[in-house]
């Protein structure tokens, strides 16, 4: 323990210069103005932060992607609180809180317990990566062919599950396709080029960021320019400070929301916005003025914006221990982590033994920025929302155009931009997820070399696949989350369980009788 | 949205067995002793008969719910006239964006293509009643420099700043 603290300490004294610090200042400052807009995600923020932060060093641009992330996670809140639009999807259930709050002229309140909820959600997120990604690490070196096949398995069953709740065949179906399309180009055991129709450009394979600029941003550009224009309802004429009083009367909710909330991250693919619904309704049943959620309740909107922020360290616990994402964002991270030469995986705390704890300090110094801004800059940075989106939108339309390019400098990439852009669109007007297609593209490799190296192993026998203890869990996992979103099972289930419990409620009964 | 659905299934079902075919196709590499384990075709073919698979549950259950009545009118539109402006601004978007990264960019130097798309982008989307209570030549006049200012910052900081190579 000592030892990881003063890894921590040494991490942290690296990034006090000058240079990183104001590296943190600014990109988290752009990651709130993206979080803040309407149709500009946490996922394109930081996929076309990649594309500018390549040539950089690597400890300068993952600590610029990560202030990103922090920062525009809690942007989100801000147009959600003002316009009754999140301005990312990890910021949905902050709508419920937020906005009735500010139409009835608290928005300043609303946004500092928005703030105050945010940094404790990191902090909390960030002290649980700090414990738990050097343990999940070592746990992971038994990990093999087979329960690496199983996790990617898992990965996309869990993430279309949690992602379309309503309907998670379409979830699925995403996550799906995700993985074929990570089929294309050239394989990684006998070199031979899949998909590729004889296309030099195909066979190279389809690159993450482009496709992921893509979905989420020439796709969202699509939606905005297609739907009115927003307009803000709301502006805050109160104080934005937070009050340590207050913030403190919430301390079960905060606690068990940045639990909450970590735990969703590091479930594959799953992410932020379930962060934050998962723990917006465990902080109702919990709650004694749970009559007052949904009307403006500040502890509703606390436990929504400590749930998604403790979902970003949460999420980049499977990314560095892994290899795996726990949600789109952390996807385009790992993509930019293999860019800059760190190789995320069970071997991290071998190869890179201080990376882990360079992480944390990014966090801890992303939201300490996101601190500074709530308090200092909340007025003037509302000022973004008034930017006209017809004044907008072709800037960031620019930018994917040219983020798409520059990685690779092939122009082929700006076709892949635009083809997963109007893929997305189709895909998300028919209620499509867009999580687990990124982890389905991002997940393809791992499936396809480790399912054949496996069936190598035990020479063709799949017993493996099913027997080795952790394998024996993910697929058991898998089948139950199928099964169970079957309505006839998921029914007589439930039947079951009633009766039984039924039963022994009686026999209790009995028993107590006699 | 059943239509929809069912028409998204049997696409899912075409993709699938077209995958599943071309994966069939894949070499096998018999001649150089390859372990038939390895073989390039196995998991795009299991990934192939799985979207299948769920594209023919999709195409069930949408039929189920009548989707398979293709000519039956999906939903009653409450407000046409706003589905036709949703429609016209979505396929302006579109001719736009696609003109600008798939035709103009590569084709004319790089900060022209910008300016020209940011103007053509602003002015096509400027509201009408903004058209009403605003001088014509300062709508224009916004926009061009808007437009131009656009296009030397975006090639000034990608190209001098993060040394990033323009298309």
């Amino acid at each position: 323990m000592l030892e990881n603290l003063a890894s921590f300490g040494g991490a942290l004294a690296g990034f006090l210069t000058p240079e990183a610090l104001f590296a943190t200042l600014w990109a988290t400052f752009v990651g709130i103005c993206v979080g803040m807009m309407p149709g500009l995600t946490a996922t394109l923020g930081v996929a076309l932060m990649t594309t500018l932060t390549f040539r950089m060093a690597a400890g300068d641009a993952i600590l610029i992607l990560i202030c990103m992330y922090v920062g525009a996670i809690y942007g989100g809140s801000r147009s959600a609180i003002l316009l009754n639009m999140p301005g990312t999807p990890a910021s949905a259930a902050t709508t419920l809180d937020g906005f009735p709050l500010a139409r009835s002229g608290q928005a300043g309140h609303a946004m500092a317990t928005a703030t105050s909820g945010s940094v404790l959600g990191s902090l909390i997120g960030m002290i649980c990566l700090a414990i738990f990604a050097p343990w999940l690490a070592e746990f992971a070196l038994d990990f093999g062919a087979y329960e690496f096949f199983w996790l990617a398995v898992f990965g996309i069953v869990i993430s279309g599950h949690l992602t379309a709740l309503d309907d998670p065949l379409k979830g699925w179906i995403a996550g799906f396709l995700g993985l074929l399309v990570a089929m294309v180009g050239q394989e990684g055991i006998h070199a031979y080029e899949r998909f590729s129709f004889g296309n030099s450009d195909l066979a190279g394979g389809i690159g993450l960021l482009p496709a992921l600029v893509g979905a989420f941003g020439f796709a969202e550009i699509l939606s905005v320019m297609k739907n009115r224009p927003y307009r803000v309802v709301a502006d805050a004429v109160d104080s934005v400070i937070p009050k340590v009083r207050e913030v403190l009367s919430y301390w079960r909710t905060i606690i068990r929301s940045g639990l909450i909330g970590t735990t969703m991250g590091l479930v594959p693919g799953v992410g932020e916005d379930m962060g934050a619904w998962v723990s917006y309704a465990a902080a109702r049943r919990a709650s004694k003025e749970r009559k007052k959620f949904g009307k403006g309740s500040l502890e509703g909107l606390m436990s929504a914006e400590t749930g998604n922020s403790a979902a970003v360290p949460g999420a980049i616990i499977p990314v560095l221990t892994l290899a795996v994402p726990g949600s789109a964002p952390a996807a385009v991270l790992l993509a930019a982590m293999y860019i800059h030469g760190v190789r995320p995986g069970p071997l991290i705390m071998i190869e890179f033994p201080s990376f882990v704890f360079e992480v944390v300090a990014m966090i801890l110094l992303a939201s300490l920025a996101i601190l500074l801004y709530g308090i200092l800059l909340t007025k003037p940075l509302l000022r973004v929302l008034a930017v006209p989106r017809e004044k907008l939108m072709p800037v960031v339309f620019v930018l994917c155009t040219v983020g798409s390019f520059a990685i690779a400098s092939r122009t082929f990439d700006i076709w892949v931009m635009l083809a997963f852009g109007l893929i997305g669109f189709v895909l998300r007007e028919m209620k499509y997820p867009m999580a687990p297609l990124v982890l389905g593209i991002v997940l393809g490799d791992i499936l396809d070399k480790s399912l054949r190296r496996g069936l190598v192993l035990s020479d063709g026998d799949p017993a493996p696949f099913f027997t080795r203890p952790i394998s024996l869990v993910l697929w058991l996992a898998v089948a139950v989350t199928i099964a169970m979103s079957i309505p006839v099972v998921r029914a007589a289930v439930t039947r079951g369980v009633g009766s039984a419990m039924h039963a022994l409620g009686v026999r209790k009964k009995q028993e107590a009788n006699e | 949205m059943p239509r929809a659905d069912f028409i998204t299934g049997l696409a899912l079902i075409a993709l699938g067995v077209g995958a599943l075919m071309q994966s069939l196709a894949m070499p096998r590499f018999a001649d150089l002793g390859v372990n038939p384990y390895t073989v390039p075709g196995l998991v795009p073919g299991l990934l192939g008969a799985i979207i299948a698979g769920l594209g023919g549950v999709l195409t069930l259950r949408a039929a189920g719910n009548g989707g398979w009545r293709m000519a039956r009118a999906e939903t009653q539109t409450p407000d046409r006239a706003e589905r036709g402006r949703e429609w016209r601004r979505l396929l302006i978007t579109l001719a736009l964006t696609v003109g600008y990264a798939g035709g103009l960019v590569g084709s004319i130097p790089f900060p022209l293509a910008t300016g020209l798309f940011m103007l053509l982008f602003i002015l096509l989307f400027t509201p009408d009643e903004q058209w009403k209570t605003i001088p014509l030549w300062r709508t224009l006049v916004v926009a061009v420099v808007i437009a131009g200012a656009t296009a030397t910052i975006v090639t000034l900081l990608f190209e001098r700043l993060f040394l990033v190579r323009l298309p």
